[in-house]
């Protein structure tokens, strides 16, 4: 167990901060365990470090295929949906357009809408009586009219024919009373008078 | 006339735009980190120079999806160990990840530039590392090797710090055993 302010292997690594390594490296001074305790880990680094880089067998160049290049937009296009940050601010641009374009855009005119005009009627039911009433009264008036107008008429008619018929006598009377002269005239004087005809 | 070095996000922004020449020099700074990366958890050249090209290519294809060029490290060290598992379970699919082990690791890797490095102490190191698990022999080299702080292994390892510390603490007390008495005697 380190009786060390801090892990020596965070100390040891470098991992702590400026002011806790410090710390450590002050306890460290003053304390024998630590110290050797770090000392075993500086060799195991040192032993480890020895395994040096090799070089690599062979470079690794790429050349440019213009056959099989994208094109610039191409390019961007996969660069755009391929970032989440830039789709993401994309996002928000649009976003914010959108707020701002409604906060700015005219107040349209309130137009409440009308209520439907609700009428209401109290009706009695001697009203109503009345009503129908008058809506028979003025129904059988109409028929009243019709019949009247249709009596007249028929009046009329028969008026008319009794005048032809009257007419149609009166030239028969006077048709007779022609033949009737002419019969006495022609006994006593041998036949009609022309003029006497015409007047 | 100001002259500034060329930084790596200067180049991913280039070779974003579809500059080969400017992603070229971006892969030569970091083929060299990534082979050897690839080569201490699979323990075979072959296997590590096929996953560093596939590794490099995977990158350029997915490179417009980095959004913060600052983090290319970590991202491009996640696509070199998803290639590497992928390809462990391609060749053992009945396998649990945790239970797979690279296939030349009881042979140890062979060390490059021996003349250097007395031989004791490079075979002794190459089979302590071959005697950690999978997840704590990574979890050292990216510590160690690729010098990685604890956030990044997470990011690259997609598991918590807490996991990260934990197999590399276990590891340490392993490698610590084997090799700090080696080392203590001076062979190095």
């Amino acid at each position: 167990m380190s009786c060390s302010p801090f892990d020596l292997r965070d100390y040891f690594l470098r991992e702590l901060t400026d002011p806790q390594q410090r710390q450590v490296e002050a306890h460290v001074k003053t304390c024998q365990p630590c110290r050797e305790e770090i000392d075993r880990l500086e060799a195991t680094e040192a032993a480890l470090v020895s395994l040096r880089d090799e070089e690599i067998p062979q470079r690794i160049a790429f050349v440019s295929d213009q056959v099989f290049e994208p094109s610039p937009w191409r390019r961007w296009l996969a660069g755009f949906w391929g970032s989440a940050a830039r789709l993401g601010f994309a996002s928000a641009a649009m976003l914010s357009a959108a707020i701002v374009v409604y906060a700015l855009r005219p107040a349209p005119i309130q137009e409440l809408p009308k209520a439907p005009q609700q009428i209401v009627q109290t009706v009695s039911g001697g009203d109503i009586q009345a009503r129908i009433d008058a809506a028979v009264a003025r129904a059988v008036a109409e028929v009243d009219a019709h019949e009247a107008e249709k009596n007249k008429q028929l009046v009329a008619d028969l008026e008319n024919a009794r005048k032809r018929l009257l007419l149609a006598a009166a030239e028969l009377d006077l048709s007779e009373m022609r033949g009737r002269r002419d019969r006495v005239l022609a006994a006593n004087y041998g036949g009609p008078h022309e003029d006497g005809d015409r007047k | 006339m100001i002259f500034r070095a060329v930084e790596d996000a200067d180049l991913i922004r280039q070779a974003a735009r579809g500059r080969v020449e400017a992603y070229n020099l971006l892969v030569s700074r970091w083929e060299k980190r990534v082979y050897n990366y690839l080569l201490r958890i699979t323990a075979n050249r072959e296997d590590a120079l096929d996953l560093t090209q596939d590794v490099f290519l995977k990158a350029y294809q997915n490179l417009r999806k980095l959004d913060d060029p600052g983090r290319f490290a970590p991202w491009l060290y996640r696509i070199a160990h998803n290639e590497a598992y992928s390809m462990f379970r391609k060749r053992r699919p009945e396998a649990d990840v945790d239970e797979i082990e690279p296939g030349a690791t009881e042979a140890g890797i062979t060390v490059g530039g021996s003349s250097v490095f007395p031989i004791e102490l490079s075979l002794a190191v190459a089979s302590a590392l071959g005697r950690l698990s999978p997840d704590q022999r990574e979890a050292v080299v990216l510590k160690i090797y690729q010098g990685f702080k604890f956030e990044e292994m997470a990011e690259i390892l997609a598991c918590p710090v807490s996991t990260i510390k934990s197999r590399l603490y276990t590891a340490f007390e392993l490698l610590k055993t084997e090799l700090a008495p080696i080392k203590a005697r001076g062979v190095s």
